[in-house]
């Protein structure tokens, strides 16, 4: 079965949010479509760079949020 | 087998039964979705700091308690209780609980690195600044969800709910942001290439 792919489908997969059989006619199409290939790497490649940063609490929050639960454990 | 390996609800009940070391993984792997979450709407780092304490010891006290109730995903739970803090300080404070992102800046100052050896330092460093400025120059809807998806892992489906518009338009947007992304990266490394090799 041959099926077109939009961009928004090319996305979700990306992201993990394909549904899986939707998925396997996707990547099956990515073997044979070099266009839809390139633009999924793109993406990919774009998603990667955004993993070099993350953002979340520091670590002075972090020790106190463990350090409230041990002091609870010793309590109970 | 190793407790890395474990799924939350496996760690959930290991922590329940007192292990610390459990609830230290948990934290690990939601610290980032709850603090983002909580961010987007306080818009100021150190509220989302408080918040995330108060989120993890309102979850440390339910589940101690035996009030935890495992029907759901724990990270569905634990992001509802930090956005419900979150909603709760606005209407404490009587501000508008509508998310907005116009002070980007902030939100973006405290990126932070990820965990990665420490050679080549100073090039990441580079690297990483330039991606934070990428990412601010982004169009306002991009940036929005950009930060909504990768770094507050929401799904383009919830996007679309929290910001009033179609899954299509969240995912267009996305897409855009990623290629203009991609597009400026690449500029940006032929320019320093040619710095380099020109003379």
């Amino acid at each position: 079965m041959t099926k077109i792919f939009t961009q928004n489908e090319l996305l979700q997969y990306v992201y993990n949010e394909l549904e899986s059989n939707t998925q396997a006619l996707l990547e099956a199409n990515l073997i044979f479509d070099q266009q839809l290939a390139e633009e999924c790497a793109e993406l990919l490649l774009a998603k990667a760079s955004l993993n070099q940063i993350e953002m979340g609490p520091g670590e002075k929050t972090v020790n106190a949020i463990l350090n409230y639960s041990r002091n609870l454990s010793l309590q109970l | 087998m190793n407790i890395i390996q474990l799924s939350d609800s496996a760690l959930v009940s290991l922590y329940i039964a007192g292990n610390e070391q459990a609830f230290e993984l948990l934290v690990s792997r939601h610290k980032n979705k709850v603090y983002t979450t909580i961010l987007l709407i306080v818009k100021n780092t150190d509220t989302a700091e408080d918040l995330v304490q108060d989120t993890f010891i309102k979850a440390i006290h339910t589940m101690k308690s035996g009030r935890y109730n495992e029907e759901g995903k724990f990270s569905s739970w634990i992001c509802r209780i930090a956005h419900n803090l979150a909603i709760d300080y606005f209407r404490k404070e009587k501000r508008s609980p509508m998310i907005n992102i116009e002070d980007g800046s902030n939100i973006f100052n405290h990126l932070t690195f990820s965990e990665e050896s420490i050679e080549s330092l100073q090039i990441k460093e580079e690297t990483h600044e330039r991606l934070r400025e990428l990412i601010q120059q982004l169009p306002e809807a991009q940036k929005e969800v950009l930060i909504m998806r990768h770094y507050a892992d929401m799904s383009f489906q919830e996007i679309a709910e929290t910001t009033g518009v179609s899954i299509n338009t969240a995912l267009g947007r996305m897409r855009y942001a990623l290629i203009n992304l991609r597009k400026k990266l690449t500029n940006s490394n032929i320019a320093y290439d040619q710095n380099l090799y020109s003379k």
